[in-house]
């Protein structure tokens, strides 16, 4: 049996050790290599958890959902209509700014190629906002790369495997996503609050134009993360606080990150 | 003790595994219950120090690989919780048998509290000092719920395996 002395010697041996893989993973050292091992190791056992639980998941929820399903059904049905009306409305526009993005050279989002992907791992964890999707390197995916999603912004990508990538959204704590609103004259910070949380926005001069339900895009500023004109989120509340002079602004992201369960990655790098 | 460590590799591994298929789709109040952070709290409260630390290490490295936060930093409460916890197993605090029904799923309930506090105090370590904008109450309170919970069948898992682990030794 191990002495008292023993066993905190092998604990703090475990501290120390964890403590300098933090180190090289914060100095950018040589992790991604046992990380994509021990995503190997774990993989079988989460696809069998997966395998057993999935079904057995479906039937509660089906028992317990079913009438919200039927009536979520006929919802997505009539916006099916919608959109496809919309996107016939749309479709002599869509050409024309083809022709005026390409004339002026600049990369309009809509005028990107896309690669479809399914959602299969939502943020494992409390502290980080990503979800994990089906299409890697051997799509053409890559770091730093745009994810759209219902017509906004999800994130982007910041890890990629040849046939999978963790896409960082807009929510997490560590996102920034630079944005403009109205003319396009008021250049505006958007940075995550965690994933159930509004969007913050910097601080906009009370100056500017600026309603509760208008819109933010990004802005695509020389150097920036995205391509201009990707939705990002709404104003859902405008603030002047007492003896300030600029708003204090809350914002719901365009893309539902709650319910993602495909995404289009725009085949789109940012400038280095 | 090779066994015994064989068969908390494989049960830490089944553990990560549903971790990810299972408790990471069932959100509460939005938060993820940390199966992983449970783990070494059962096995600790077993007494066997150096397998506790062992499967706090395990399960932690083998999550912070699926996980974008900082690398090492589940690993890192995993082996806290592991330990403080083997130190009540020894005192023969949180014994499913012979302590009062209520003692280990209190003493989870507190590691659920504080495991998700502790993860994001951490993060100083990895220079992110962002972790607290997330929604750290809200995972401190259903991880404490859920703990309280999942205490008594997660520690009569880990007492029936490192107990025939130590059969089969002997």
């Amino acid at each position: 049996m191990a002495s008292d002395r023993a066993r905190r010697r092998l604990f703090l041996t475990g501290i120390v050790g964890t403590l300098l893989i933090i180190t090289v993973y914060v100095t950018g050292g040589v992790v991604a290599g046992a990380k994509s091992v021990a995503h190997a190791v774990v993989y079988p056992f989460s696809w069998a958890a997966d395998f057993v639980a999935r079904p057995v998941g479906h039937v509660f929820a089906g028992i317990a959902n079913y009438s919200d399903v039927e009536a979520q059904n006929q919802k997505l049905r009539y916006l099916l209509g919608q959109a496809t009306q919309r996107e016939n409305d749309n479709a002599v526009a869509a050409q024309q700014l083809r022709r005026l993005t390409q004339a002026l050279h600049v990369p309009i989002a809509a005028s990107l190629g896309t690669v479809v992907a399914q959602v299969t791992v939502i943020s494992p964890t409390n502290f980080s906002a990503t979800v994990t999707i089906d299409k890697g390197q051997n799509d053409g995916v890559m770091n730093g790369m745009p994810v759209v999603a219902d017509g906004g912004l999800a994130g982007r990508i910041v890890a990629t495997t040849p046939n999978s990538a963790t896409v960082r959204l807009i929510s997490d704590t560590g996102s920034v996503v630079g944005a403009t609103f109205g003319t396009g004259a008021t250049p505006v910070l958007i940075s995550g609050e965690g994933l159930n949380n509004p969007l913050n926005v910097s601080s906009i001069p009370d100056t500017a134009s600026l309603q509760v339900g208008n819109l933010m895009s990004t802005n695509g500023l020389q150097g920036g993360l995205f391509p201009p004109g990707i939705a990002v989120g709404r104003v859902t509340k405008l603030l002047i606080n007492p003896g300030s002079s600029s708003y204090a602004v809350s914002l719901a992201p365009t893309a539902n990150l709650n319910a993602l369960a495909y995404v289009d990655v725009v085949l789109w790098e940012p400038s280095t | 003790m090779s066994q015994a460590r064989g068969l908390i590799t494989l049960a830490t591994l089944m553990i990560v595994g549903v971790q990810l298929a299972v408790f990471t789709q069932w959100r509460f109040a939005g938060a993820v219950v940390m199966l992983v952070w449970l783990w070494p709290v059962a096995v600790g409260l077993t007494g066997l120090t150096s397998l506790a630390l062992f499967a706090g290490l395990l399960a932690g490295v083998l999550f912070d690989a699926q996980s974008a936060t900082p690398f090492g930093l589940s690993a890192l409460v995993g082996l806290a919780m592991a330990y403080f916890a083997s130190r009540l197993g020894k005192e023969g605090v949180g014994d499913l048998d012979s302590a009062a029904f209520w003692v280990t799923p209190a003493l989870a309930a507190v590691g659920g509290m504080l495991a998700p506090l502790l993860f994001v105090v951490s993060g100083v370590f990895a220079l992110n000092f962002s972790l607290w904008r997330g929604s750290l109450v809200d995972s401190m309170l259903v991880n404490a719920v859920a703990f309280m919970i999942l205490a008594r069948p997660v520690t009569r898992f880990a007492f029936t395996l490192s107990s025939s682990a130590m059969k089969a030794r002997r």
